[in-house]
């Protein structure tokens, strides 16, 4: 399951995972932008839907430990992490053909990246609610917390304006994170994809 | 009797193929030190430092009886990251790692051809034939002669007219234009954890008029050719492009075409068509659309190898993206040119019509400077040195 | 000290602030804490403390503007549906940021006391599988040829006109391409190692190798008086609250 190459694109995952949420942590946007390795992670090893859940799961899980070091509240999404491997897993690697169909389909491309992306979304903002209200009364340190605030001040109680506040900005994140990683996917040299399958099904991927 | 091989040929007759067959195979060595075109596959990827890259590979216990290769001070540099290496330091810390390791073979893809030529000769001396405590040696190289003494060569035909390419053909329709002076003042450079770089440096540089960047290897060549282009920005001291103030660091690159050493640090798209049209749009008010239109670029793309514009630039093998790598200084787009290392990893025929299209450039009016290590291929153009050494650039 | 013996004396500092330590135990904490810094550390302690700051700091500016400034109270008072104070806010504010501020310290004075040692070495030293270790030295090694990947694109984008070096309109507009072009420079240089080099030098197997003669050590030295003290005070700390809180 583990091949070398597969441990590289695990670290290579994390890394862009760690990259790019640090940036946009640090920026205060109201977006998260940090599981766009882990999508891209399973995206690779489409169709082995296991394998794509166990990896991207990995890659999550290692950006987490790292991201950690600049932002403490990080590691305590874990789960949330999980459950974003599952569902990429499960729904997003169905699409890989169309992400990477050349020429690109505009319109099933589109319509694959809304749906993937606000599935993704929903399940991530009603996992993460119970960890952002309960583990930190609603306190995170990410641009989405003006959100949680906004509910607040609006008058409802910490676990509603957690849920609201993950579904308001988590499906619109979320897609933006389908959409990168689908176009990094369709950018990836086909000899890596190839590297990542067992031996036995090794081909030029185009 | 250690063995030297030597696979020579011209692109595409499978050199690179062979060398792995001849690795993989078991019967050059149970396992071999391999030294590839570029860092990528020089270092082990593994070290985050000089002295970690050294002592993965030294042999445990220490090995006795071959001499070790030390052609710079790597114990000082120990806390340095090997990527900020230049390229041929990079291969000289390889070299100097397999002489520490227990490998009782290596190989190598032109990378020696990165080498300043002392450097080149001592890594030539030190892999020869009369140094049997190396072991095997499998070498590709476009500067060797075919049979050099000792070695056991063998010449492999071009297997595909695929790439094919003739530079001459990019440039034979090209216009001439006179290329505005770039003036530096009082350059101070230095990289914020090393010596400095350059020192109070003034050059001027004239429109029509190539320029031979030489200097040992680490000097500071690419360094200039990143100030230049605004890659990097001078600690102090002033630019000018024709006479006005030049920032390229701050206002972006708008007068000079790279062609960087390692052709995969110079492309912006996943395929040509996008990298060329995302450079349309950055030089949109500094060249006219014409004259980066598909129709031509696809005619320039054609003369250097590649057939199309939906060619993806990472699937391409890595002599034709050497070689696309030139298109883009050649187009004639913008008014300089440089080239970074350009005839590295190209054959003997493709280096003379490169050398000739460079040639003919500077003589329509353009500014050219090149780094090469090669002196055949830099005695074919007609050109002033720019010597680098000392924190300083002089003019020849 | 081994850093081995450092990592479990800053994982037991770690659990206790996270154990929500009253007043004096939190005071205990701190003075040992500050002990272990500038014995094992001097000056290096104000390096911790400023990146530690560095981390902490715009976060904590962040969160009092958001709930001091926008919702005016603390969770326990939205939670209990009261009218709540920003006073309130303040002081739960304050307390979630020292308790970051404190855990990036400590991981910082870890990383200091061995700073002389390279990461293979720190790494190697570490009292784990060396399956473990070796995936740490890949990820870390990853993080260099993704930094490397970042330069590379840089340089690409600059000079090809759509980024410049300084902060920049265009740049925020391409970010994408900036992504783009990291993302296929790094998996160009991954691809690179793991066809041609590795496979021929079995490099991972050096890895191993040197990996496994880390000679890994525990208990020595200032290990044997700094976690006894850690695991003394921990004990200290918790009953201390347990004591406080029944009387």
């Amino acid at each position: 399951m583990f091949t070398t190459p597969r441990l590289i694109i695990i670290g290579l995952g994390a890394a862009l995972n760690v990259s790019i949420g640090t940036i946009v942590y640090l920026i205060k946007l109201p977006v998260y932008l940090d599981s766009i390795g882990t999508i891209l992670v399973a995206l690779l090893l489409a169709p082995d839907r296991t394998a794509a859940f166990l990896c991207a799961w990995a890659a999550g899980w290692i950006g987490l430990v790292v991201s950690g070091l600049v932002n403490p509240f990080l590691p305590w999404f874990a789960i949330t992490d999980v459950a974003i491997a599952l569902v990429t897993a499960l729904l997003t690697v169905g699409a890989a053909a169309t992400f990477r169909a050349r020429p690109l389909r505009p319109i099933p491309f589109t319509a694959q990246v809304l749906l993937c992306g606000a599935v993704t979304g929903i399940v991530s903002g009603v996992v993460s609610a119970p960890v952002v209200a309960y583990l930190f009364g609603g306190v995170t340190g990410s641009g989405s917390a003006l959100v949680v605030a906004v509910f607040l001040k609006a008058g409802e109680n910490l676990m509603s304006a957690a849920m609201l506040s993950g579904l308001a900005a988590d499906p619109p994140d979320k897609i933006l994170q389908v959409l990168f990683a689908a176009l990094l996917y369709r950018a990836t040299p086909g000899e890596l994809i190839a590297m990542l399958r067992p031996a036995t099904q090794a081909r030029l991927i185009r | 009797m250690a063995r030297r091989e030597l696979i020579s040929g011209p692109n595409f007759s499978g050199r690179s193929g062979a060398l792995m067959a001849l690795l993989r195979d078991g019967k050059f060595a149970a396992e071999t030190f391999y030294i590839g075109p570029y860092s990528e596959a020089a270092l082990s990827g593994l070290s985050s430092t000089i002295a970690d890259e050294i002592e993965i590979y030294r042999a445990k216990p220490a090995r006795f009886g071959r001499a070790v290769f030390l052609p710079l001070g790597f114990a000082a540099l120990g806390r340095r990251e090997p990527q900020t290496l230049s390229g041929g330091e990079q291969v000289l810390l390889a070299l100097h790692c397999f002489s520490l390791s227990h490998y009782e073979a290596i190989a190598i893809d032109s990378a020696l051809e990165q080498l300043d030529p002392v450097h080149r000769d001592a890594a030539l001396d030190y892999l020869g034939p009369r140094e049997e405590a190396v072991g095997n040696v499998a070498l590709i190289d476009n500067r060797l002669p075919p049979a050099p003494a000792g070695w056991s060569c063998s010449e492999r035909a071009a297997d595909t007219d695929v790439y094919d390419c003739d530079p001459g053909r990019v440039v034979a329709d090209l216009a001439p234009r006179q290329a505005p002076t770039i003036a530096v003042s009082g350059l101070h450079f230095d990289y914020s954890d090393q010596k400095s770089i350059f020192r109070a440096v003034d050059l001027t540089l004239e429109g029509g008029q190539a320029y031979r960047v030489a200097g040992p290897n680490g000097a500071g060549k690419t360094t200039l050719l990143k100030l230049l282009v605004g890659v990097l920005a001078p600690k102090a001291g002033t630019l000018t492009f024709g006479g006005e103030p030049y920032r390229p660091w701050r206002q972006g690159n708008r007068a000079i075409a790279l062609a960087t050493q390692n052709p995969d640090h110079q492309w912006c798209g996943a395929t040509l068509g996008d990298d060329l049209a995302r450079r349309r749009s950055a030089f949109a008010r500094h060249v006219h659309r014409e004259y980066l239109s598909d129709t031509r670029m696809a005619k320039l793309a054609d003369a250097l190898g590649v057939r199309s514009l939906d060619a993806h630039l990472y699937e391409l093998p890595l002599a034709a993206r050497k070689r696309l790598s030139w298109l883009w200084p050649l187009s004639g787009a913008l008014p300089w040119a440089m080239f970074d290392e350009p005839s590295v990893g190209q054959d003997a025929q493709t280096r003379l019509q490169l050398a000739a299209a460079i040639a003919r450039l500077a003589t329509l009016g353009y500014g050219v400077l090149f780094v090469t290590h090669d002196d055949d291929f830099a005695a074919r153009i007609p050109h002033r040195v720019l010597a680098l050494g000392d924190k300083q650039v002089k003019a020849g | 000290m081994t850093p081995n013996g450092a990592l479990a004396v800053a994982f037991v500092l770690i659990a206790l602030s996270m154990s929500g330590p009253g007043p004096r135990g939190t005071a205990l904490l701190l003075v040992l804490t500050l002990a272990f810094a500038i014995i094992e550390l001097r000056g290096a302690t104000l390096i911790a403390l400023r990146r530690a700051a560095v981390v902490v700091l715009p976060l904590g500016v962040f969160m009092g503007l958001v709930w001091i400034g926008i919702v005016g109270r603390a969770p326990a008072e939205i939670a209990a549906d009261a009218t709540g104070t920003r006073a309130a806010a303040l002081v739960y504010v304050a307390g979630i940021c020292g308790r970051l501020f404190f855990i990036v310290a400590v991981i910082q004075l870890v990383f200091l006391r061995f700073a002389q040692l390279t990461p293979l070495q720190f790494v190697g030293a570490l009292a784990l599988p060396v399956g473990v270790k070796r995936m740490l030295v890949v990820t870390l090694s990853l993080i260099e040829t993704l930094r490397h990947a970042i330069d590379r694109a840089h340089t690409a984008l600059i000079a090809a006109g759509t980024l410049t070096r300084s902060p920049s309109w265009r740049n925020l507009i391409h970010a994408w391409r900036l992504i783009q072009a990291v993302w296929l420079s790094a998996v160009t240089i991954v691809l690179g190692r793991m066809r041609d080099k590795w496979p021929v030098e079995n490099t991972l197997a050096l890895l191993d190798r040197t990996l496994a003669g880390g000679n890994p050590k525990w208990l020595l030295g200032d290990d044997r008086i700094w976690l006894p003290i850690a695991l003394g005070a921990a004990v200290v700390i918790l009953l201390a609250d347990r004591i406080a809180g029944a009387s």
